[in-house]
């Protein structure tokens, strides 16, 4: 081993209090970048996994300013070719009011999302249908799911009750229709249709005077990470000038919703970073007491040759220790907390479970980084150390 | 023409400017033969240990010259002087000044290291810690031996590198007096068994019994200058 090393790897090692020190404050800045990757990239991946699962699918399908006119069976019946498909379901979305009770007050238009979806298809496409903790999913023509949050302010209907709609159709009339309520839904953090009613897509396409129209498709894919090629060949079989479809991947579907949180992980992310910051001001305050301490051996090594460099390399060489012990410990408990948070699935606020996720490469990157700080950190004490002339350094001592 | 191994020429360090100017060592010139044995003498704040500070390069004097082995350091860099010290000079404090993270071992090994000529290293400073009684003693960490142990230690790794010129600052004035003559007298033995040449500082002349050479100093200045022929 270069003597260097050696000595560096000696005196932070023989100086249990200062390795500790030094090492934790490098682990605490990781642990504290790698709690905020499990909360706020899960609460991220959390979000985006809802709006999969439940709104748009890995990929989604509409038509620029219109419904889609195109037989969705035909359409459903194309995707599901694709081998990266494992399925597609049509939508159409209209809105209707509703007689609604508000803190005890009969409230009148209480205007409401309605979803049409396919009873089927939408099963395979999306997880909505294992939201229902209450009865059953949309199955026959007149049967409707509540959103919990519609059925609060309708004053908690139950299951086999009925509700009456007053939509409008496309050309402006008012159509009234009755539903059976065949199911509660409702979802953590509401992030799914708790504010909606579900009904069937056939009935809702009559109700609105849309026959075979569809408003979206939502396609479910076996790799999510070939959504770009999915649209890609979609949007090659379907050309935009002659269908106007538009397909959009989850970032692009769901960007508005997202836009707001990635700003604000990155804001946390600097928060992080500026923990890691604080723990390089630790690391060189604890390698100026080392420093301190040692002068006398800086002396003596300086009196038998070592040069100014080798001084330097003995400090940067502490650092290097004091970095890769910090990045272990921190990385152990980033970690072991991650794999709390995993199993334990940890929700937010109580209600969202949150998606966490092993990103190795983020914790390698947060690992390589600190490693690197706590170097940096080491280069000013190693410079004051190279600055000691050996007679004064030796005297002091 | 003698072999001198260290020529000091005309030396003077000055501390301060103008009105605060203070002269540590005065137009300082001597020689040393290569295997010489001597003394720089002289009472507290007399300017030897500055002397020998300017023999060791570990400081630059203000006017003169230093030529050891044939070379005048005062053409030399930081770094060259590094090196320089490193091959020609070998240390030995007063207190013995080992790295107390390194065992005994390692500290002795340490200008090799430094050196970077490792091959035979290690054989060859356990050969050298069995010639000062301290094989058993090696893979203890220097702040587990005694004061005594220590310095015997601290003259092996002065004389690692077969350096040209060994310097003793004081080396028996942190030892109880046995230790300080058993010391004494590995020194002297080294001297004559190697060939090696040793200048010493010391208040304490009588303690080396017989020597070579003897200067004493006085207030920065050479007062007396004393040869084999005279001190036998």
């Amino acid at each position: 081993m270069d003597y260097r090393a050696q000595i560096g790897i000696r005196f932070i090692t023989r100086r249990k209090g200062s390795l500790i020190a030094a090492s934790l404050a490098v682990a605490i800045a990781i642990l504290v970048v790698q709690v905020n990757s499990v909360i706020f990239q899960g609460l991220y991946d959390a979000i985006v996994r809802d709006q999969i699962n439940y709104r748009f699918g890995h990929v989604y399908i509409t038509r620029q300013e219109d419904f889609i006119t195109k037989s969705d069976f035909m359409l459903v019946n194309w995707l599901q070719r694709i081998p990266y498909v494992q399925a597609a379901a049509p939508r159409i979305d209209a809105s209707a009011s509703i007689n609604a009770t508000i803190n005890g007050q009969i409230i009148r238009d209480y205007a409401v999302p309605v979803i049409g979806v396919d009873p089927v298809l939408d099963r395979e496409a999306s997880t909505m249908s294992q939201t229902v903790g209450d009865g059953q999913y949309v199955s026959f023509r007149n049967s409707a799911v509540l959103g919990a949050i519609v059925d609060r302010d309708l004053g908690f209907p139950q299951v086999g009750d009925t509700i009456k709609l007053k939509f409008k159709d496309q050309y402006g009339n008012d159509v009234l229709r009755r539903l059976t309520i065949v199911g509660i839904t409702a979802t953590a953090g509401s992030v799914g249709l708790d504010n909606s009613v579900i009904m069937n897509i056939d009935t809702l396409r009559e109700i609105i005077a849309r026959p075979h129209q569809t408003q979206s498709i939502i396609v479910r894919l076996n790799d999510p990470s070939k959504d770009k090629d999915v649209k890609d060949l979609f949007l090659s079989a379907f050309p935009s000038n002659a269908d106007k479809f538009k397909a959009q991947t989850i970032e692009e579907s769901a960007e508005t919703t997202l836009r707001g949180f990635r700003s604000g992980i990155a804001l946390i992310n600097l928060v992080g970073y500026f923990g890691m910051m604080s723990s390089a001001f630790a690391v060189v305050t604890i390698q100026m007491m080392q420093v301190t301490s040692k002068t006398r051996d800086i002396g003596v090594m300086r009196a038998i040759g070592a040069k100014r460099k080798d001084v330097l390399l003995v400090f940067i060489f502490q650092g290097m220790v004091i970095g890769a012990i910090g990045a272990g410990l921190g990385t152990v408990m980033g970690v072991t907390y991650t794999a709390y948070a995993k199993e334990t699935h940890m929700t937010f606020q109580g209600s969202l479970p949150l998606e966490v996720k092993y990103n190795w490469t983020s914790i390698i990157q947060t690992d390589i980084m600190a490693f690197i700080l706590a170097i940096i950190a080491s280069i000013y004490p190693a410079y004051k150390a190279t600055k000691l002339e050996p007679v004064e350094a030796m005297r002091v001592g | 023409m003698a072999d001198y191994v260290l020529e000091v020429k005309n030396v003077d360090k000055v501390y301060g400017q103008g009105e605060t100017e203070v002269y540590a060592l005065r137009n300082l010139s001597f020689s040393v033969k290569r295997g010489e044995f001597m003394l720089i003498v002289g009472s507290s704040g007399s300017g030897k240990s500055t002397l020998l500070n300017m023999i060791g390069l570990l400081d630059r004097p203000t006017r003169g010259k230093v030529i050891i082995d044939g070379v005048d350091t005062s053409e030399l860099n930081d770094n060259q002087l590094s090196s320089f010290r490193n091959s020609k000079l070998g240390f030995i404090f007063q207190f013995s000044n080992l790295l107390s993270d390194l065992t005994v071992l390692e500290n002795v090994t340490l200008p090799r290291k430094i050196q970077g000529t490792m091959q035979n290293a290690t054989e060859e400073s356990k050969a050298l810690l069995k010639t000062v009684g301290l094989e058993s003693q090696m893979h203890k960490f220097a702040n587990q031996i005694s004061g005594g142990q220590a310095q015997r230690v601290a003259i092996t790794r002065a004389l690692v590198n077969k350096p040209a010129i060994v310097l003793a600052d004081e080396p028996t004035g942190n030892l109880d007096s046995v230790s300080a003559e058993t010391t004494v007298q590995l020194l002297k033995s080294l001297n004559r068994k190697l060939y090696q040449t040793f200048i010493i500082v010391t208040h304490d002349r009588h303690q080396f019994g017989e020597v070579d050479k003897v200067v004493t100093i006085k207030d920065g200045r050479i007062v007396k200058e004393e040869m084999e022929a005279s001190l036998t």
